[in-house]
């Protein structure tokens, strides 16, 4: 071995090259950085819970108050989806190019789906009351109001807003509110929850795509 | 030198109280609090045990998802920043760094629960006649949000992920609605989970006026969240040996050894505390004074409160417990004329008196207390006895809103019907449900009652296909109309003559004059 063997170090063997197509792995990189693995399997544990919770009846299995456990396991999982709204780049991710809205669409939308599907799932073979339609409007406003929250708090604060509306929802309920805008409250076939609840998550959903969530957590 | 290392503690604490994120999120629980808790408190009688039902029931609804939530963001502050290697370089340990985050997170907490706890019993102060703020609910209620707030703060500390605080909170929630759920299906048999949780049904309206209500159940339930929480803290010291590599022997010693006997040992007591609350838990039958434990209950509690009513009225007096005075008026101006109907009837009532309610929920869950007095016409000379928590007139909210003529209709019919009718006869039908009066029994009441100037509210029960009563509401007014055009003497009269019969059943409809 000579010394310039030691000073001039053999190159770092190259990572394995990306085989597929650049834009498939632009999405994997940013579902990477969402977080969005993690989040699959938090809402796995959502319906789980949610399962469980049907098979051994810690819930009521009829009346108005049938409605609160789903209700509650539905904002949980749009509290995750709305928690992966966070970049961990910040400001200058915004000047990488002009996919990112188109990413932050497509990731929203897929996520809000994929909630939709795993609960969907859990509850499959069980006696739901209310049945699926319910939960998934649920999981619609609620992540609507989850995507609002973002932009005020940050992607990492924005559970509280839909943890606060599913408190909230849970007292319209034993009072028998009938607002439209109280929607996990209204029968799973109510147009005007319906609505409610799509015009918040098409608001919430439209404000996130154009301007991302806060950047900066509230607490920092 | 001993007061500059006091205060280094305490200068951190304020600092994490100044940063703490919990102020921003108390606006939200305020709004909730004042939707959920203070409103729906605003509903209840003037008695300060029921409204303190709203601590435990609606407000830990409203703290738990965010003491749970906020003490996991806290918790999980260096795992999200990545500085937990550089602050293990620092001189002061990670136990006092958490200490100084939990406190700083459980003094906006526990600062914004007793502001709502508050205002709660400056409302009910506002109306209340008699008795003073019950503290027990207060303790359990503070203890649940310091334990969900821990439980939190351990799940943020151990699993630091951005996923953490969501979970937390609605785990939180969770738990909270399995409480609820155990206490509404609380039964003899299956008490133990259902008297841990700190919710409750609502309680009977008059609940803590007559008898004390026994502080058991609620030091069995501080005793077991207390536990849990020194549990979880005995956890959170422990932690960090797991987290040093080098084997469990070298991680203690660099830990240092005192520090991991104090977690240890806080675990060890926290599982004592609980499973022993837990334990006594199961050992409670239900008293007068409520749910009796008996390794801690006092003899004394069992005892009645002594009072004085408060009557109104001279020829037919009707007397309520002075924490009940508000409705007095109404109570009075509703009995007084039926009274005047029925004076000098065989067995009529010369006095209405308000007893302790023993039926109503627990009699539906099987659970009759022993030895209290029934409602009904009894006595000698006869008195009726009366309850706030009868199904058609409670003492229920503000009494100014009970004064109306269907309350006062509910009221009357209340005396008719235990006088007339007698005690509530169950069915032969399966469900062993109450009958209501006969055909005639119904007429006569509603004449009484039209008499009186009110209308009754019979509903139409059915029992295969025809109506349980023995004839239709149509048929029923009918009657009554016809016996309500008598005079009153001659009403008078037969009623003096027929009342046996008719209240044995023995009457038909078409009996009637």
């Amino acid at each position: 071995m000579t010394a310039a063997e030691v000073r001039t170090q053999p190159a770092a063997p190259a990572s394995p090259a990306w085989t597929g197509a650049p834009g498939i792995r632009l999405v994997w990189l940013h579902l990477r950085s969402r977080r969005v693995p993690g989040a699959v399997l938090a809402l796995a544990v959502c319906g789980g819970v949610l399962r469980a919770a049907l098979h051994w009846h810690w819930t009521f299995t009829s009346g108005f108050l049938a409605q609160q456990f789903p209700m509650i396991i539905g904002g949980g999982a749009a509290a995750v989806v709305a928690m992966t709204t966070h970049s961990p780049f910040g400001e200058p991710e915004r000047a990488t190019g002009r996919w990112l809205p188109y990413l932050r669409l497509g990731t929203a939308l897929a996520m809000t789906g994929m909630a939709i599907g795993v609960l969907q799932l859990a509850v499959t073979g069980a006696s739901l009351n209310g049945g699926i339609f319910t939960l998934a409007r649920n999981v619609i406003g609620i992540t609507g109001i989850g995507l609002l929250a973002s932009l005020v708090t940050g992607g990492l604060l924005a559970w509280i807003l839909p943890m606060a509306y599913v408190a909230f929802a849970q007292y319209a309920l034993l009072e028998a509110w009938r607002n439209p805008w109280t929607w996990p409250v209204r029968p799973p076939d109510d147009r005007g929850a319906w609505i409610c609840a799509a015009v918040v998550f098409a608001a919430g959903l439209a404000a996130f795509t154009v301007r991302g969530a806060r950047t900066a957590p509230a607490d920092s | 030198m001993s007061a500059v290392a006091l205060s280094r503690p305490a200068r951190v604490l304020r600092i994490e109280i100044r940063r703490s994120v919990v102020p921003w999120s108390v606006p939200l629980i305020l709004a909730l609090f004042f939707f959920d808790s203070y409103r729906t408190a605003a509903g209840f009688p003037p008695n300060w045990t029921v409204h303190a039902s709203a601590i435990t029931d609606n407000l830990a609804w409203d703290f738990a998802p965010f003491a749970a939530g906020l003490g996991a963001w806290v918790a999980s502050r260096e795992g999200r920043r990545n500085t937990g290697d550089l602050l293990a370089t620092t001189a002061r340990p990670a136990w006092a760094r958490q200490a100084a985050a939990l406190g700083a997170t459980l003094f906006w907490l526990l600062l914004t629960f007793l502001a709502a706890v508050a205002a709660l019993y400056i409302q009910v102060a506002l109306q209340a006649t008699w008795g003073g703020p019950p503290l027990w609910p207060v303790v359990v209620g503070a203890v649940q949000v310091v334990t969900l707030a821990v439980l939190g703060f351990t799940a943020g500390a151990l699993f630091p992920g951005r996923f953490t605080a969501p979970l937390a909170a609605i785990g939180a929630f969770l738990l909270v609605f399995i409480g609820f759920h155990a206490a509404l299906n609380l039964t003899p048999d299956s008490s133990t989970n259902a008297l841990l949780s700190p919710a409750t049904g609502l309680p009977l309206e008059d609940v803590g006026v007559f008898y004390h209500v026994a502080p058991d159940v609620a030091i069995a339930q501080v005793m077991f969240m207390g536990g849990i929480t020194v549990a979880l803290l005995g956890v959170l010291v422990v932690a960090p040996v797991f987290r040093v590599r080098g084997g469990l022997s070298g991680a203690v010693g660099r830990a240092g050894r005192p520090l991991c006997a104090a977690g240890v040992v806080l675990l060890a007591a926290g599982v004592a505390a609980s499973w022993t609350a837990f334990a006594l838990t199961g050992t409670a039958k239900l008293g007068v004074s409520g749910w009796d434990i008996p390794a801690l209950h006092d003899a004394a509690s069992d005892q009645p409160i002594p009072y004085t009513p408060d009557c109104a009225g001279t020829a037919f007096p009707v007397c309520v417990h002075p924490a009940f005075s508000g409705y007095l008026p109404a109570a009075a101006a509703a009995l007084q004329p039926v009274a005047a109907e029925l004076k000098g009837l065989p067995g009529a009532p010369v006095r209405a008196e308000e007893v302790p309610a023993g039926e109503g929920v627990r009699a539906a869950q099987g659970m009759l207390l022993p030895g209290m007095a029934s409602p009904g016409v009894s006595g000698t000379p006869p008195v009726y006895h009366y309850d706030g928590n009868n199904g058609i007139a409670p003492f229920l909210g503000s009494p100014a809103g009970a004064d109306n003529a269907r309350w006062r209709a509910g009221f009357q019919q209340e005396l008719l019907t235990e006088f007339i009718a007698g005690p509530p006869n169950a069915g032969p039908r399966p469900d062993a449900s109450v009958l209501p009066p006969t055909a005639a029994q119904q007429a006569v009441i509603t004449a009484l009652m039209t008499v009186a100037g009110s209308q009754a509210q019979f509903g139409e029960d059915m029992t295969n296909g025809h109506p349980t009563a023995g004839a239709t509401p149509a048929q029923i007014d009918a009657a009554a109309q016809r016996f309500a055009s008598l005079s009153t003497a001659a009403r008078h009269a037969w009623l003096a003559a027929h009342l046996p019969a008719l209240r044995v059943g023995e009457i038909t409809l078409a009996q009637l004059p």
